[in-house]
């Protein structure tokens, strides 16, 4: 009889309980290890979802185009060059799209890059830095360290969400028996197992796909190198051959500026209507110059750009084509616009900006769950609490008022200021942490960015006014994010002094 | 139009989630007929946005739409109760499982933490850059999977040495398999 009803058991609720004691452990210790980095990742990657948006919000004011000669391309990046001074190493020209509808050109000299906007007679009309939206999306991809450790740390992040993500599976027996239980306000421990729990399962696919590209676009350049010193004598520049086309031969010789017009029209002709996304130049003034022209076609696919690239004399020297990839290239060229969520349109990245809050939160709610369960066993960690309450709602902090002084001081605020102002708000988010309670500092820290954001979405249309229903839109969520955030810093004080009178 | 399908896609996943809910919540041997009804709409809204939105496309955005409709029907039951003041005396026992107690060493602990992290991390790459060695197929796409199986490995290893109590078990697997891996990978040499 009780062999029959042991068959019965769901799989989950055979496994033994010691393995699910030992994989908890586990799964406790390497989530309190890299808590506080998922946290930062997965909010500030929830927010570069809308890289696009936030740089039109940052660019409002400034022509929209549907297209761009090649004639204004040509016009416009000799007038970018012109406002460096010439000597120009590499330059960038962003053609206006749907989703940016301004056209861009970024020059780089002596490793500084600029970036002008250009109306549709390519006349530069005004700067295109854009620096709260490189502030926030470097912050996701290597935490404004030095690029190639930043990068990797980001990437073994990744890896440290991916395991927590296998260990909390095979951590919870109970995963569908409780598959849709959301019990609040009781235990506290039980409401933080419950949120977490329930938002890990029910989102699972999305965190295996972004924990899984994004791993892997950060540990690239270690893997590649490992591969290069293991297979190919240290030559690392073997396996980046088969996937990037070569560098043109090096002739440092002055020359005129590269004529993009024929290279526009050949492009034109050969990629079947598809639209020309961006160009990349390398030494446009140099003999050994070189210009690499991306096209996208929306059909449906993932992998849906192609490119062609000319030397200075018209040759054709390199060709790209998604229709002939194979299957490693097509994956490869996936993975950004799958870790981002950047295909489907803006409906995608609401979507993915809702699931990565639910992952910001299922790395914050985990520590939650550790520090109610020393609480339940009377053997509090208060001072972890503080500091969880302070990293957790000091970033919404650091990172409103970044978006604030982008606004105030305009073409003032460079991406350095704004990682300062941001380092600084981290750190006297952390100080709280010294004295207050934790009940104190998330309401003291909800309160501010809230009105951060809200200062943030008034001030931007005062003194950037624009006619970019986009820049608008990014407007009003700030607007409603920081109502959020006020709202929940009163809740928060009406819920505490109910429980101090409860409770105590 | 890509708006609307997704829309469609969310209302389905909020509409499988409802099912499955009405199965998990029905009387023991009953709603089987909702729980097979919920997973059906769950694999066929996975399914035809392939055909209508692309076939690579379609799917996953089918997924994080999908999720999301779950998400939001499983949050609109969401059940509120009382705060619960602690209890006086000794600690409060639970009924959801409690980490693992195990007696350990600092350098058990820094042991383990080297099998997690830089050691997991060499043996994954063994294992993925023997994959691209010998599995036959296109270079490209060799080593994008033996790329993408690294951090698979990596995460894998690392949840299984932080919770394996056999630490030396762990130690001889995960340097085997790094001197294994990396060992026919250089004999055969990459082509």
């Amino acid at each position: 009889m009780s062999s029959t009803v042991t068959q019965r058991k769901p799989l989950l609720s055979r496994v033994p309980a010691d393995f699910v004691r030992a994989v908890l452990k586990g799964h406790s210790g390497l989530g309190l290890a890299f808590a506080a980095a998922i946290y930062l990742v997965c909010l500030t990657g929830s927010i570069a979802v809308f890289a696009h948006e936030f740089q039109r919000w940052e660019l409002a004011g400034t022509p929209r185009l549907e297209t761009l000669s090649p004639n204004a391309v040509q016009r416009a990046l000799a007038g970018a060059i012109e406002r460096v001074g010439g000597g120009v190493e590499h330059a960038y020209i962003t053609m206006p799209s749907p989703e940016l509808p301004q056209a861009l050109v970024a020059v780089e000299k002596d490793h500084v890059t600029r970036t002008f906007v250009a109306d549709a007679n390519g006349v530069i009309v005004a700067s295109g830095d854009t620096p709260w939206t490189e502030f926030i999306t470097r912050l996701h991809i290597n935490l404004h360290l030095p690029q190639s450790w930043g990068v990797f740390i980001v990437g073994l992040t990744g890896v440290a969400l991916l395991s927590s993500l296998i260990s909390g599976i095979l951590a919870h027996p109970r995963i569908f028996r409780d598959a849709f239980h959301v019990r609040m306000g009781g235990s506290r421990r039980l409401q933080e197992a419950d949120l977490h729990n329930r938002l890990g399962v029910w989102a699972m696919p999305f965190h295996v796909i972004v924990s899984l590209t994004g791993a892997l676009l950060g540990l690239t350049t270690i893997i590649v190198g490992v591969l290069g010193i293991a297979l190919f004598q240290g030559d690392v520049g073997k396996v980046y051959a088969l996937f990037i086309p070569q560098t043109p031969k090096d002739d440092p010789r002055p020359a005129p500026l590269l004529d993009l017009r024929p290279f526009f029209a050949q492009v034109e002709a050969r990629s079947g209507g598809a639209r020309i996304d961006m160009v990349m130049l390398e030494h446009p003034s140099e003999m050994g110059g070189a210009a690499l022209f991306y096209t996208e076609k929306d059909d449906g696919r993932l992998h849906n750009s192609d490119s062609y690239a000319f030397n200075r004399a018209g040759s054709l020297y390199h060709t790209y084509k998604a229709d002939d990839a194979v299957t490693g290239q097509k994956v490869l060229n996936s993975l950004g616009k799958l870790h981002f969520g950047w295909f489907g349109g803006g409906i995608v990245k609401i979507l993915y900006g809702l699931l990565g809050l639910a992952l910001t939160y299922l790395a914050a709610g985990g520590v939650l769950i550790w520090l109610a369960r020393r609480r339940d066993k009377r053997n509090p960690a208060p001072g972890f609490e503080r500091l969880w309450a302070a990293t957790i709602w000091g970033q919404p902090v650091a990172i409103g008022l970044a978006a604030l002084t982008v606004v105030l001081a305009g073409a003032a605020a460079s991406k350095m200021v704004l990682v300062t102002i941001w380092g600084i708000a981290t750190l006297v988010s952390l100080a709280l942490a010294i004295r207050t309670t934790p009940d104190m500092i998330a309401r003291a820290l909800k309160c501010v960015a809230g009105l951060a954001l809200i200062l943030t979405a008034l001030a931007h249309p005062l003194l950037r006014p624009s006619g970019d229903p986009v820049a608008w839109a990014v407007d009003a969520t700030l607007l409603v994010c920081g109502g959020l955030l006020l709202r929940l810093a009163k809740r928060q004080q009406s819920s505490s002094a109910y429980e101090d009178a409860v409770l105590t | 139009m890509e708006a609307i399908l997704a829309l469609l896609l969310v209302a389905s996943g909020a509409f499988a989630a409802w099912l499955l809910r009405r199965a998990w919540r029905a009387k023991p041997g009953a709603g089987a007929g909702d729980k097979f009804a919920g997973w059906a709409i769950i694999v066929a809204s996975l399914v035809w946005p392939a055909f209508v939105m692309g076939p690579t496309l379609g799917p996953f955005v089918a997924l994080a739409a999908i999720s999301t409709g779950a998400l939001g029907l499983v949050s609109s039951g969401v059940t509120f109760r009382k705060a619960k003041a602690a209890r006086a005396g000794a600690g409060r026992d639970s009924l959801a499982p409690e980490p693992v107690e195990r007696p350990t060493t600092a350098w058990r602990t820094t042991l383990r933490w080297l099998l997690a992290g830089p050691i997991g991390m060499i043996a994954a790459m063994a294992i993925g850059i023997a994959y691209s060695v010998w599995v036959p197929g296109e270079p490209q796409t060799r080593l994008v999977i033996g790329g993408l199986t690294v951090p698979v490995v990596w995460g894998s290893a690392m949840a299984w040495t932080l919770a394996d109590s056999r630490i030396l078990r762990a130690t001889a697997v995960l340097v085997g398999t790094a001197i294994f891996g990396f060992g026919i990978s250089i004999l055969r040499g990459f082509a």
